[in-house]
């Protein structure tokens, strides 16, 4: 197992002014070592051992109440490995490092049974604490003594608001980029051509559906905040199973619904392309300056696979056109962007969910590669009854492979401050 | 440091302990005074004490001990009212590892939930942290909770590198007489039974097995038996959805068991048995328009009592031999329990722990409603035999239809700081 700790270090507030880096081993698979954790005796700074000291933590059930113990309670400044091994608490499935609430380092999936695992953080002197959630005494201290020495440049933190800051920009982006679409759409409807306007619905269509989750909460100014008239999100992009009959028909689906179902395009259909028009015009204003925090990147993508299953899957977006998996695949690269410019913040805190989150994003565009074809609008197969009816409740699942591990980013990152 | 303690947690905690004391008659002292107690009383109602004392009460305090028992849980415990069977399929990239964690996994919360506790903090305490527990059980008792799991032939492959360790009897079922079994209801790689006397929450254990292996195990198809349809050592027998008492000469004895339900002397798997489950479809309008003349010939047995026809309690023993006034068989070769009977399959006996189901109405605008039948035998084949002569010629089959079908293997009970299956690792 070779460690190489990565170069960071966090900005800490109150008790330490630290430069730790993290990295994580995994422990191999299962049953493939004996235990590495020493008869435990919770005296004075842990052994060095390998450039690291050695700290194990065992995890017990003492008849009823699951206990985690750490062999020894301080350990000298520099890499600290944590052994973790539970040998009989099934209470405790995770374990922490954590500095002034921040996740500094974790073990999770621990359960009896499984081999030890470890991971290593490089800790200046100060006190931390060790988490168990589940644990009879969940939150013991463990303190570091000394100045770790070696590499302290760029931190988690500063990392992370460099990923956000990338981030707006690609919103500000994709904004600029539906407002040429629709004025496209918008085009093509005064003409009057019903085949064009079908193309260029499809090609306007992803825009909105790549950044939803950050701009599905304006209201147009001076306008009733409970009331769906003034609501922005309901103007572009109500669907028939939200219609709200005071406000009627609006947005793209109005569009689609004239396209689509009655095949043709009338005044009214040329009104809403130009209402549509503004109303994205405005968005674009009212976006302006957005700024983020890492936890609205975790939270907006995880909001995005809610779309994905709620209404993409259940071919209730695209009712009229089935092209809810070009609106699919648009909602899972906006999912996919924004964890990708968390990625090299999350993966100092959590290397382990990092690499889930990738792989899982892996098996979900593996899967839409199954329908695209070139020829389609919007590059993939129409989302119709019959092939939502075979395929659906593996499209879901995957999904929700997906979605489970991104739900939990936004608490890792948020408390990395 | 218990102030550190995630507090919502810790509240949980104490009230479900406290819930638990009440119901056992116990003053709560401190907290985790009151914890240990209630938890000690918890564990005197053995299954043992339950299956003496059961008629047709419900103690929703009893709780099922997880590790270290002769044979799984679930099995010779006395039938709990409600069950909620699930199969799993491991997703194609899952590795060896992967299906270990699983199992580690799930045996480390079963162990929880049978205790009637949480598997995780259900409210935490950072306000961006999602919920380990679900929380639809939170404050319920254990309700004798237990939770079995069982392994399909089609894990023992390359994709684990199990294809050495495969137990002895584990394979696909063949096709039998008058099957019409629905792809959709067919095999899993993984099973899991968990029944309870509150159907919330077997309900809520199998979800939370169910979250927590995502990404690795995706869900294949369930049943959800709202009541018992077979008894254990002294339960009344239940009736099924036709009205009639079933399965009164069912396993019960622990010679039986050790004859016909627990594998022994097969390695990891000895202690474990196997389980076969069949979801049994009914059609109930036309039974229910049946006269009751044929209806008790189908069964073999009288409605009201249960008694065979030959006899007038229901724990008499059938006579297949003897005739009627019209030197006719007084139970008709055909019946139910005359194809069944183990008189007339070379001395063979199936422990079944039936459920009833209903899937509300269907296409037709008929009820959806039936059977989920789940076998142990420490011989598949001891099923396949007996369902081969019913599936020919039981007249039952005019009226049911077995459209779901698995077989797993269930292997033996974990020791304390092990799971599921860990030998098989080995």
């Amino acid at each position: 197992m070779s460690l190489s700790p990565r170069r960071s270090t966090v900005a800490c507030t109150v008790t330490l002014a630290a430069g730790l880096a993290l990295t994580a081993c995994g422990g191999g698979s299962p049953n493939d070592s004996s235990s590495t954790t020493a008869g435990a005796t919770a005296s004075g700074a842990a052994p060095v051992s390998q450039g690291a000291s050695q700290v194990n933590i065992t995890l017990t059930n003492d008849g009823d109440a699951d206990t985690c113990e750490i062999d020894h309670p301080s350990a000298k400044a520099g890499a600290v490995t944590f052994t973790v091994i539970n040998k009989s608490a099934t209470a405790i499935t995770e374990v922490e490092l954590q500095s002034n609430q921040r996740i500094i380092g974790e073990k999770e999936n621990l359960a009896p049974g499984l081999a030890p695992v470890k991971f290593t953080a490089t800790l200046t002197g100060g006190t931390y604490q060790v988490y168990c959630p589940g644990a009879k005494q969940a939150m013991q201290d463990f303190s570091v003594t000394g100045q770790a020495t070696g590499p302290t440049a760029g931190s988690v933190q500063a990392v992370l608001a460099k990923g956000t800051s990338g981030y707006g920009v690609y919103v500000a982006g994709v904004i600029g980029d539906m407002g040429t679409a629709v004025t496209t759409l918008k085009k093509a409807v005064d003409s009057g051509n019903v085949a064009d306007a079908k193309a260029k619905y499809a090609l306007a269509r992803p825009f909105y559906e790549k950044i939803e989750s950050d701009v599905d909460g304006f209201v147009l100014p001076g306008s009733d905040p409970t009331s769906n008239k003034g609501n922005l999100d309901y103007l572009i992009d109500m669907r028939g199973s939200n219609l709200d009959p005071e406000v009627g028909w609006h947005g793209f689906h109005a569009i689609e619904r004239d396209l689509w179902k009655n095949g043709k395009i009338t005044a009214g259909t040329k009104k809403q392309a130009a209402a549509l028009q503004t109303d994205v015009k405005t968005l674009g204003k009212l976006s302006e300056g957005l700024t983020y925090k890492p936890e609205d990147l975790a939270n907006g993508a995880a909001g995005l696979l809610e779309e994905v299953q709620t209404t993409k899957i259940k071919g209730e977006e695209e009712a009229f056109s089935h092209l809810d998996l070009v609106d699919f695949e648009a909602n899972v690269e906006g999912a996919q962007q924004a964890f990708a410019f968390l990625k090299p913040g999350l993966t100092e805190i959590d290397p382990t969910l990092t690499k889930t989150v990738t792989a899982q994003f892996k098996v979900v565009e593996r899967l839409l590669d199954k329908y695209r074809d070139p020829s389609k609008p919007g590059g993939l197969v129409a989302w119709t009854p019959e092939l939502r009816q075979a395929d659906a409740p593996m499209l879901s699942k995957s999904v929700q492979g997906l979605q489970d591990p991104l739900s939990r980013m936004a608490e890792k990152v948020a408390t990395a401050q | 440091m218990t102030d550190n303690l995630d507090p919502q947690q810790q509240a949980g905690l104490d009230r479900r302990r406290l819930l638990q004391g009440a119901a056992g008659g116990l003053l709560a002292g401190g907290a985790l005074a009151g914890a240990a107690t209630a938890y000690a009383s918890s564990s005197s109602h053995s299954s043992s004490d339950a299956a003496r004392s059961d008629k047709d009460t419900v103690d929703l305090s009893r709780t099922h001990p997880f590790y270290d028992q002769p044979h799984p849980a679930g099995i010779s415990t006395p039938p709990q009212r409600h069950a909620l069977f699930m199969t799993f399929d491991l997703v194609d990239r899952a590795t060896r590892s992967d299906l270990q964690v699983l199992l580690a996994r799930w045996s480390a919360a079963i162990a929880q939930l049978a205790k009637g506790r949480t598997i995780g903090a259900v409210q935490p305490a950072r306000a961006g942290a999602v919920g380990a527990d679900t929380g639809e059980a939170a404050g319920l008792d254990p309700a004798g909770l237990t939770v079995t799991v069982g392994l399909g032939s089609s894990i023992f492959d390359k994709r684990f590198g199990l294809e050495h360790r495969r137990p002895a009897l584990l394979e696909e079922l063949p096709d039998l007489p008058s099957d019409q079994i629905q792809p959709s209801l067919s095999g899993g790689d993984l099973s899991v039974q968990a029944c309870a006397d509150d159907p919330q929450v077997a309900y809520h254990a199998v979800r939370n097995l169910a979250r927590m292996v995502r990404g690795t195990a995706e869900t294949g198809w369930t049943v959800m038996g709202f009541g018992r349809a077979s008894a254990g050592p002294g339960q009344e027998t239940p009736r099924n959805l036709m009205g009639f008492k079933d399965g009164t000469r069912n396993i019960s004895t622990p010679d039986d068991y050790d004859h016909f339900v627990w594998v022994t002397d097969d390695g990891w798997m000895s202690g474990g048995t196997y389980q076969v489950v069949r979801k049994i479809q009914m059609n109930l309008e036309i039974w229910d328009a049946d006269d009751i003349a044929d209806q008790q010939n189908i069964f073999g047995r009288t409605k009201s009592a249960g008694a065979p026809l030959t006899g007038h309690r229901e724990m008499d023993t059938p006579d297949f031999h003897a005739t009627g006034k019209d030197g006719k068989p007084a139970i008709p070769g055909t019946a139910h329990i005359a194809l069944a009977a183990h008189e007339n399959n070379g001395g063979t006996k199936i422990l079944r722990r039936a459920y009833n189901y209903t899937d509300g109405i269907n296409k037709y605008g008929q009820l959806d409603a039936g059977l989920l039948m789940i076998i142990y035998a420490n011989d598949p084949d001891h099923f396949v035999k007996i369902q081969r002569r019913l599936g020919a010629s039981d007249r039952l089959n005019e009226y049911i239809q077995h459209i779901g079908s698995g077989l797993w293997a269930i292997p033996p009970a974990p020791r304390s700081g092990h799971f599921i299956a860990e030998d098989l690792f080995i």
